[in-house]
């Protein structure tokens, strides 16, 4: 019995950090599948939402600037506009640089927006990093949350105690993935929503065809800006979960762009990029390969130790983590050339007036 | 992918049906020190070992595996690695991440809501210390830089040097143990003249050991020797910025003798938290380490050892493999009243806990007495190179 | 002026920027080509740079255990042999397909292939840290003993001549390349103008060829001089040049190799410079931000003037 419950609990854990991908993912799609903007910071808003929100967040501390003890949803608000704030300036200057210009313009941002996490230790704790971030639902049971309003005002501490007690020491982790796959939807809704408005179709005319949209006079800037403004905040509220998630973030490992960049522009690729349900698709399907495959080739590790007895596994072992690396590099790479828009591809919003005609244009790019 | 999920679930199915004792054991095996991590895994299996070439665990002899993850010096991955090994590998109790960010982020995140005992190998951060609210679940087999910090400020100014230039690696634990060793070197009234981070794992440091070479002849360097801290000294020797060099574990490694030549080190001396080679329980450990190939003196090789032992006597005393029990076990196995306990004598503890008696374990790396915070005082020794090795002299 | 100043500013600052310098500029200029005439950016460059130094310190240790000691750089012609195969077999499978693709596919495929090329490198290697040559490398006497005679001490190991020399025959060769052949004529077509280059019976693939060939030498030797500079071999030091030997291309602008030959040297320089005591006596930049220095540039340069000082192509 207890060995289903921890395969439950391994399932919910990979709902919420596939769901948390799945956020930046769908952050990613606005920029690049609507608008077209090849973002290779991901990282820095990402960080940028997860500091914010642990900052204001954790309960007063010495290490780092505040603690400012908020409540969590005003943290994660927080989060969302500093990230939406930071990408409006960025934008602004760079936002008119073309695709591979835009990804190292926003590579060397991210690694700077790092860079200032780790070495202004007065206000991050530097590389040490900030620990004891609330997670939502497990932190009513912490102390400073039910001793104070507005639990307080429902029963004492005691009774709070007993009740927690009472409850499963994971009581949090299912109403956690669940608060997750909820903003997943929620997100999603809007996103869809936008891409068949007229103004994800203006998108799609912009990233399309540049020249057109502006002659016939729409200002393009100001849409592109838009839209990596709105990915932002979106990968800025996944910031925070991912604080959330982790409980410790600190800016050199947690941030490293290979597994965080890459991996949700491999989740958008795979999934169909410009399909919000790929998206998601995507980081689900991509998470729950990475996360386990290392159970898989430590099954297969130990298969070919009690084959090849003459072998000595010890080598293998410390360096499975690497032939995992290189078996997901190599998966991309099939997954890029056997499904080049992805396992959903992109479908064209159709404007309600011209829906016969243009039916048969959706399948052309650029 | 179907396949690879059947897969999937028929080892994880494989590892939790078999009626042994598994522990997890979460290693930096990939990301920013793989190098130092590479020995210490190796002691965490030499412990396994021995634990089961003298009788296993508990009266029918059941297996200690040791079911490895990978941590990667990262919260994610170790958040990650750990969920894993708890619920679908089931481990009893987790030896393990390297890192001190790791190790926090994992039990933060997924060990302590878990009520799942963590000894930590190498975690030496000091946030460590106050880290859980109300429960006894989070050890360390290694001190804390806090103690470290300290030792290291007593020795530089016993040392001679009244002034010193810092310069550490932009790191969790560099920087931990760097911010400890000023505050300490400048209570005990030395002056220091620079105190710089570095980037870690750059081509060059030329220009900042020129930089703070300037104001001082003596320089207490914190990186890890893997990622960066060979270069920066290199540097610092071919240029002559500084004459004399001090510093903590993470720089201490005959890979430092093997790539600088310990004709360059005359000048060098580094503290670590283990290898008082005058007692019984380093001279026990170092004929099981060198018998077994295992670098006894690297940075924390002889606290990896002692986690996985430890944590296997607890195990033991606890009767069974049960999560609930350990943590009480693993103090009363850790320090006195009881018959003391080497690395390596497995066979004789066994016994007397089977007749009911109590056992205190001396390890490799220290008596390893846990206090209320989980945490070990540890010895430090400072090591300087004699006939082209390194040899440790016990300082506290 | 020389005794204090000069002294510590030319040994400890400025040689050792130009060093790093070379190295990044090597890197830069496959960088640029393949920016130039593939129109992607590489990020598996870095990695290729890394896996040749790996090469040439196997055939160094091969060579060793005959008997016979070698010096690297006669180790580098058989490295990059193998690098430029490496390369060449990249781009049979990996970039070819995506040829005529969005450039995010070709770019996401490089990212892959960065990954595939570190670590099958740690998983053949190990991850561990590997000594290239051991000890520490003492000033060049007779170099010292001329320029004290001079009155201004040149400290200078003999590594770093190499990389010096070494750096110049191969931009030297790499400028006859470009200028005075048919197929480096045809580079700088393709590079300045594809569709021009194309109407003009152009042998595109050709040119890609020779690219990743010129590529490879470069990268091979950029890797090799790093690790004659470092002395150790590391697997992640690929990737931690990338985005310095990244901004070195932009900053001489794309497609043009002497621009990325300078800004090798301005980024190697700016770094090593910015922990220069220029104002008081403490480092003028925190060391802690040394990484960002080069990125600053990058993106300064990106926004101010995107087409780089050498009026490379702009996007």
């Amino acid at each position: 019995m207890e060995a289903y419950l921890g395969y439950f609990l391994y399932l919910l854990s990979l709902l919420t950090v596939g769901g948390i991908y799945a956020i930046f993912a769908l952050g990613l799609n606005v920029q690049w599948g609507f608008a077209g903007l090849f973002n290779a910071g991901i990282v820095g808003f990402v960080a940028v939402g997860a500091y914010t929100y642990a900052l204001l967040t954790t309960a007063e501390s010495t290490f780092h600037i505040g603690g400012f003890g908020l409540p969590l949803p005003v943290g994660m608000a927080v989060a969302m506009a500093i990230a939406a704030l930071i990408a409006g300036l960025i934008g602004l200057v760079c936002i008119r640089l073309r695709s591979d210009y835009l990804a190292i313009a926003t590579i060397g941002i991210a690694e700077i927006i790092k860079l200032i996490f780790k070495n202004e230790t007065d206000i991050t704790n530097g590389p040490r990093g900030i620990n004891k971030i609330p997670r939502s639902w497990e932190h009513f049971s912490e102390e400073r949350f039910y001793t104070s309003w507005p639990m307080s005002w429902f029963a004492s501490p005691e009774q709070w105690e007993a009740f927690f007690a009472s409850l499963p020491n994971w009581y949090w982790q299912p109403l956690f993935a669940g608060t997750i796959l909820l903003i997943v939807f929620i997100i999603y809704k809007m996103l869809e929503r936008a891409r068949t408005s007229p103004w994800g179709r203006m998108m799609t005319a912009i990233r399309e065809n540049e020249p057109a949209s502006r002659a016939a006079g729409k200002d393009v800037t100001k849409r592109r800006i838009e839209a990596f403004v709105i990915g932002a905040a979106i990968m800025g509220l996944g910031g925070a979960l991912f604080a959330q998630h982790l409980r410790l973030i600190e800016p050199t490992n947690t941030f490293d762009p290979s597994k965080v960049t890459f991996l949700v522009w491999v989740m958008l690729i795979a999934g169909g990029s410009g399909n919000n349900r790929g998206a998601v698709l995507g980081a689900f399907l991509i998470w729950t390969i990475w996360s386990a495959s290392e159970l898989l080739i430590a099954g297969m590790i130990d298969l070919v130790g009690a084959v090849f007895s003459t072998l000595d596994p010890s080598i293998l072992a410390t360096r499975a983590g690497f032939l995992r690396m290189m078996l997901i590099g190599i998966l991309m790479q099939v997954i890029l050339q056997r499904y080049p828009g992805g396992i959903l591809p992109e479908v064209r919003p159709a404007s309600p007036k011209a829906e016969k005609t243009t039916a048969g244009a959706t399948g052309e790019t650029k | 992918m179907k396949k690879i999920l059947l897969a999937t679930a028929a080892t994880c199915m494989a590892t939790s049906a078999m009626a042994d004792v598994n522990i997890g054991n979460p290693m930096a095996m990939t990301g920013p020190i793989p190098d130092l991590n590479a020995p210490i895994a190796a002691a965490v299996d030499l412990a396994a070992a021995n634990v089961n070439a003298q009788g296993g665990m508990f009266a029918d002899g059941e297996t200690l595996n040791i079911i490895r993850a990978d941590s990667a010096c990262d919260p994610t991955a170790a958040v990650d690695a750990v969920t894993k090994l708890i619920n679908v590998n089931s481990v009893s109790a987790i030896v393990g991440p390297v890192c001190s960010g790791a190790t926090i982020a994992q039990a933060e995140s997924v060990s302590i809501p878990a009520g799942v005992v963590t000894l930590s190998v190498s975690a030496s951060s000091p946030a460590i210390t106050n880290m859980e609210d109300g429960t006894d679940l989070v050890f360390r087999a290694a001190a804390s830089d806090a103690y470290q910090g300290v030792a290291l400020a007593e020795l530089a100014l016993a040392n001679g040097f009244d002034n010193i230039a810092v310069s550490y690696a932009n790191d969790d634990y560099n920087a931990a143990i760097a911010e400890v060793f000023v505050q300490a070197y400048t209570d005990l009234g030395g002056t220091v003249t620079a105190n710089e981070a570095h980037e870690p794992n750059k081509a060059s440091y030329r220009s900042e050991v020129a930089t703070i070479g300037a104001t001082s002849e003596n320089l207490a360097l914190f990186s890890y020797y893997g990622s960066g801290g060979i270069t920066l000294m290199r540097n610092a020797l071919e240029t002559g910025a500084f004459t004399n060099f001090i510093g903590a574990d993470g720089m201490l490694s005959d890979e430092l003798i093997e790539q600088i030549g310990a004709e360059n080190l005359m000048t060098s001396t580094f503290t670590t938290s283990a290898s008082d080679d005058s007692t019984p329980s380093f001279a026990a450990w170092k004929a099981i380490a060198d018998e077994a190939g295992v670098p006894a003196s690297d940075p924390f090789v002889a606290n990896g050892y002692d986690a996985t032992f430890m944590m296997a006597l607890a195990i033991e005393a606890a009767g069974s493999d049960d999560r609930a029990a350990i943590a009480e076990s693993l103090r009363a196995i850790a320090s006195g009243p009881g018959e003391v306990i080497l690395p390596g004598e497995w066979a004789k503890a066994k016994e007397i806990l089977a007749a009911g008696g109590e056992i205190n374990y001396e390890g490799a790396a220290g008596n390893q007495d846990f206090d209320e915070n989980g945490d070990v005082a540890g010895n430090f020794s400072k090591s300087v190179i004699v006939d082209g090795a390194w040899q440790a002299e016990l300082i506290q | 002026m020389w005794d204090a100043f000069g002294f510590e500013f030319v040994n400890f600052y400025l040689i050792p920027g130009l060093v790093l310098g070379c190295i990044y500029a090597l890197g830069a200029i496959g960088i640029t080509l393949t920016f130039g005439i593939l129109r992607f950016a590489n990020f598996a460059h870095g990695e290729i740079m890394m896996s040749g130094a790996y090469i040439a310190w196997t055939l160094m240790t091969l060579v060793g255990a005959a008997g016979l000691v070698i010096h690297p750089l006669v180790a580098l012609p058989f490295a990059a042999i193998f690098v430029i195969g490496l390369f060449l077999l990249c781009d049979r499978w990996f970039y070819k397909p995506f040829r005529k693709a969005d450039t995010i596919k070709i770019v996401i495929a490089s990212f892959g292939v960065m990954l595939i090329i570190r670590s099958a490198v740690q998983v053949i290697w190990g991850p561990n840290q590997i000594a290239f040559v051991r000890g520490i490398s003492q000033p060049n006497a007779v170099l010292r003993e001329i320029t004290a005679d001079w009155g201004a001490m040149i400290i200078m190991p003999n590594k770093h001549i190499w990389i010096f020399l070494g750096t110049i025959v191969l931009v030297v060769a790499l400028g006859y390349l470009l200028n005075r052949t048919r197929i480096g004529k045809a580079m700088r077509a393709v590079s300045d103008s594809p569709d021009l280059a194309h109407v003009t019976g152009i042998n595109v693939d050709m040119v890609i060829r020779a690219t990743w060939i010129v590529g490879g030498v470069c990268a091979t030797a950029a890797g090799v001089f790093l690790v004659m500079d470092t002395q150790t071999l590391e697997t992640t030091m690929g990737f931690r040049m990338l985005l310095p030997m990244f901004a070195a291309a932009i900053l001489g602008g794309i497609g043009k190799p002497y621009g990325a030959v300078f800004g090798g040297l301005v980024i190697g320089l700016a770094e090593e410079l910015s922990a220069y005591p220029w104002i008081g006596d403490t480092p003028l930049l925190s060391p802690g931000y040394k990484t960002g220095v080069a990125f600053a540039i990058m993106v300064v340069m990106l926004i101010v003037r995107p087409q780089g000082l050498f009026k490379g192509r702009s996007f």
